[in-house]
């Protein structure tokens, strides 16, 4: 008797326990939705505009690289379209092929530009667990779902908490609430990166490079088929919507960068890939000594400062300006 | 199957379930098949190995029962022995010996005498055959008498919550747990549970965001400064706590839910205030395994202090291999051993324990300070890929002045001293405050449910979901 009344009461206190959890929950998630929603600057807000808002007849797709080398003001006067940077750091392919589904229900822009890696396809667990920056946009786009499984086994589940959508975000959250001001500010999509390399401190990096390389296991770094997929999936769309698009490696300050990553291969299977569409045109960047080894046009290995990024697009547009007389 | 993953929720309560509902003489039937089904969860067909070690280890005690004869005895006990630590040895040392022995034989111009193999570690081996071991010893020492029921040892050897990391437990504390009634109990099952929730807690939001930071630090040594190698070796010092203790608490908590009570294997260790201290709080089970199957009969302490070197090392060197053949392994056990052989030669010059509550505190945090600072060095050894990572983290040591790196995702770092915090606030409650004072013990129940309340939302806000497997699963 006494057995059962234990269980009894676990039971109860268990099913109330549940009842407050769930109402935290709710409570707190709904917050949140509002905290992270009512964002009038900052990334979230960026996020949000490029999801639910953006409309611009030149699309840039990509991970940092495009959010950080596409100046949208520069290539709007020099291509005559208005255009946004759907570039977020961090992600890559898969990302774009997610916000280009989105972004394609509401409009289907003249141009596109896809920022492309040979990491976008090599086998790295973490560009799908960084679509976790989609998961408070599935209440509104439950086409991203399909994006959001990519995640993990469980995550339709896990989409049953109102707090989770907002798993790791707390303190950039915390901090665009309330320090607005401090946020870097975007230019449609594009955000500057100021300062540069020294000269010194890009040779004492390069050396650290080098050493990795030399440290690390022959062999090369394997190409993720699902990645691939949905680099297919992206060409594939733009393809059907009869869209011009320019798949560009933009500039990198060492050219021997997808050497020493050993990423080799997969740059020769994304241009393997590339031959297969017509619409769509190829530059390599990566290897033009303009940039390579000019550490004043950089802030890091992988990214050009602004004044780099500026002059970057407006090469880069007069190209695609003559592409389009073709 | 992840004690941090869905699976496992299910799986818990499921088999919780069901060992409520059946009759007392099919319970251990219950635990026995969901230990097998757990195991296998992993890779089927190592179950054979496991259960090869059973069937040698239960015969050999029963053997060692009723035999008289000393010689005999210490025969049945060898075989034991040999047959757990060479499985031990051919799947965890083999490749490692073969590349030395190699190394050797190129010196003399010789081929290799042996292929390599290509097989992937049972896991969880090292655990359950160290506690297969402990069976033999202390039924050979009279200590536990021989397991006439397969079934009931085999349980003892593959129990699934301690199966795959420890606790290692003794046959003496948990056999004839293992056979008793154990009806349900609302004062277990809530403390279990809330283990477990801790358990959770010390995993996801802790040592799996500590992860991030750390495996960006140690995976890209050349690339980083020293003061980025001091920060990820204390983030590691936590992240391996928190993972391992996390396990433990897991497993404990899960136990208790059903009756069981397993041995404690953390007692905050980061609070020891010297290192004969900090042994005696980490990784328990295994510190009083060594301590009682191989420093005693060694001689232990009361030996010449020649032979108390010897002694101390050879443990801290096994203690080392047993986390792994690799030679940051070996290293890092040297130097707890050569950090404790220190300790026991000027603890006689240590100042005494002050009287005087202030120096006491002074005393304890210089203690504490150096501790963790000596246990941080040593795990740039245990988590470095490799001798040669471990010395370029060490060489990146000299340019500890410049500003550490942030971590790649913007709020990481942030977050990761959040977690740091939130820890430190509760070790230092539970080490230094009476019980009641601890939220989730508190008399007052709204302060108990909004502390678990709290734990809960804090995991589904910080926790990393796809952190992946526990790091003592691959010993």
């Amino acid at each position: 008797m006494k057995k059962k009344n234990e269980v009894i009461r676990f039971f109860i206190n268990l099913g109330a326990f549940l009842c407050v959890l769930i109402l935290v929950d709710q409570l707190l998630g709904r917050l949140f939705f509002r905290l992270y929603f009512g964002q009038k600057v900052g990334p979230f807000h960026q996020i949000t505009y490029a999801v639910d808002s953006a409309k611009q007849d030149i699309m840039v797709f990509g991970s940092s690289r495009a959010e950080r080398h596409y100046s949208s003001t520069i290539l709007s006067k020099n291509l005559g379209y208005k255009t946004y940077n759907f570039g977020v750091a961090g992600e890559k392919i898969v990302y774009s092929a997610a916000l280009q589904e989105v972004a394609f229900k509401r409009h289907i822009p003249k141009i596109l530009i896809l920022d492309i890696n040979p990491f976008d396809i090599s086998v790295d667990p973490t560009k799908y667990e960084k679509l976790s920056i989609l998961i408070p946009y599935y209440s509104h786009h439950p086409e991203l779902l399909k994006y959001i499984k990519e995640i993990g086994d469980f995550e339709e589940l896990k989409l049953y908490s109102k707090i989770y959508p907002f798993n790791s975000i707390f303190f950039i959250l915390a901090g665009a609430t309330l320090f607005p001001n401090k946020q870097d500010k975007d230019d449609f999509g594009y955000i500057a990166q100021s300062g540069n390399m020294s000269a010194k401190e890009a040779n004492q990096f390069k050396q650290r490079l080098l050493e990795r390389y030399t440290n690390l296991s022959t062999a090369a770094s394997p190409t993720d088929e699902k990645a691939k997929g949905y680099l297919i999936q992206f060409l594939d769309l733009a393809k059907k919507n009869n869209i011009k698009t320019f798949v560009v490696i933009s500039p990198m300050l060492f050219s021997e960068s997808y050497k020493w990553n050993k990423e080799l291969d997969q740059k020769v299977e994304i241009e393997k890939i590339i031959k297969r569409y017509p619409n769509v045109t190829y530059w390599d960047y990566s290897s033009d000594t303009y940039y390579n080894n000019h550490s004043e046009k950089f802030t890091d290995m992988l990214h050009l400062n602004k004044e780099g990024a500026e002059d970057f697009t407006n090469r880069l547009s007069m190209e695609i300006l003559k592409a389009l007389k073709k | 199957m992840l004690f941090n993953s869905f699976q496992f929720i299910f799986f818990y309560c499921i088999v919780t379930l069901f060992y409520f509902l059946v009759p007392k003489n099919i319970k251990w039937l219950i635990l026995f098949l969901a230990s097998c089904y757990f195991y296998m969860a992993f890779v089927p067909v190592y179950i054979l190995i496991l259960f090869s070690i059973i069937l040698i280890d239960y015969w050999v005690g029963i053997q060692l029962e009723s035999q008289e004869n000393p010689d005999k005895k210490k025969w049945l006990l060898g075989l034991s022995l040999t047959a757990n630590i060479g499985i031990l040895f051919f799947f965890k040392y083999f490749n490692f010996f073969n590349t030395n022995l190699d190394l050797v034989l190129a010196k003399f111009h010789v081929s290799p005498w042996f292929p390599y193999l290509k097989i992937l570690l049972p896991i969880g081996l090292s655990f359950h055959t160290f506690q297969a071991m402990s069976y033999t010893i202390e039924v050979y020492k009279g200590n536990q008498k021989a397991e006439r029921n397969l079934g009931i040892y085999s349980l003892y050897v593959m129990f699934y919550p301690q199966l795959v990391a420890g606790p290692i437990e003794r046959p003496q504390n948990i056999i004839h747990q293992l056979k008793e009634e154990h009806p349900f109990n609302y004062q277990l099952m809530n403390d279990g549970l809330k283990l477990m929730l801790w358990g959770f807690f010390k995993k996801l939001v802790i040592a799996d965001r500590l992860a991030i930071y750390v495996n960006l630090i140690f995976n890209y040594p050349w690339l980083h400064n020293g003061s980025s190698v001091v920060v990820a070796s204390f983030f590691f010092a936590i992240q391996i706590y928190c993972d391992f203790s996390g396990y433990s608490d897991i497993a404990i908590g899960c136990a208790r839910t059903m009756g069981i009570d397993l041995m404690r294997n953390f007692n905050r260790p980061y609070f020891a205030e010297n290192i004969q201290e900090f042994w005696r709080r980490w990784h328990i089970s295994l510190s009083t395994w060594f301590r009682d199957y191989l420093y005693f009969p060694m001689g232990g302490n009361r030996v010449p202090f020649g032979r108390l070197i010897l002694n101390i090392m050879v443990v801290f060197i096994i203690s080392g291999i047993w986390h792994g053949a690799n030679y940051t392994f070996l290293i890092w056990g040297l130097l707890h051993g050569f950090f404790m052989l220190v300790y026991i030669l000027l603890s006689p010059y240590l100042p005494k324990p002050s009287k005087n509550l202030f120096l006491r505190r002074i005393q304890r945090i210089v203690g504490i300070g150096i501790t963790i600072s000596l246990v941080c060095f040593s795990w740039i050894f245990f988590r470095a890929n490799s001798l040669s990572d471990a010395l370029v983290l060490i060489k990146n040591l000299k340019s500890i002045g410049e500003i550490p790196f942030r971590g790649g995702a913007t709020s990481n770092f942030s977050h990761c001293i959040l977690a740091i915090l939130i820890l430190f606030i509760v070790e230092f409650s539970m080490e230094y405050l009476p019980k009641k004072y601890q939220l989730y013990h508190s008399g007052n129940r709204f302060i108990r449910w909004g502390a678990l309340t709290f734990t809960i939302v804090l995991i589904l806000l910080l926790g990393v979901f796809n952190g992946g497997q526990f790091i003592y699963f691959q010993f």
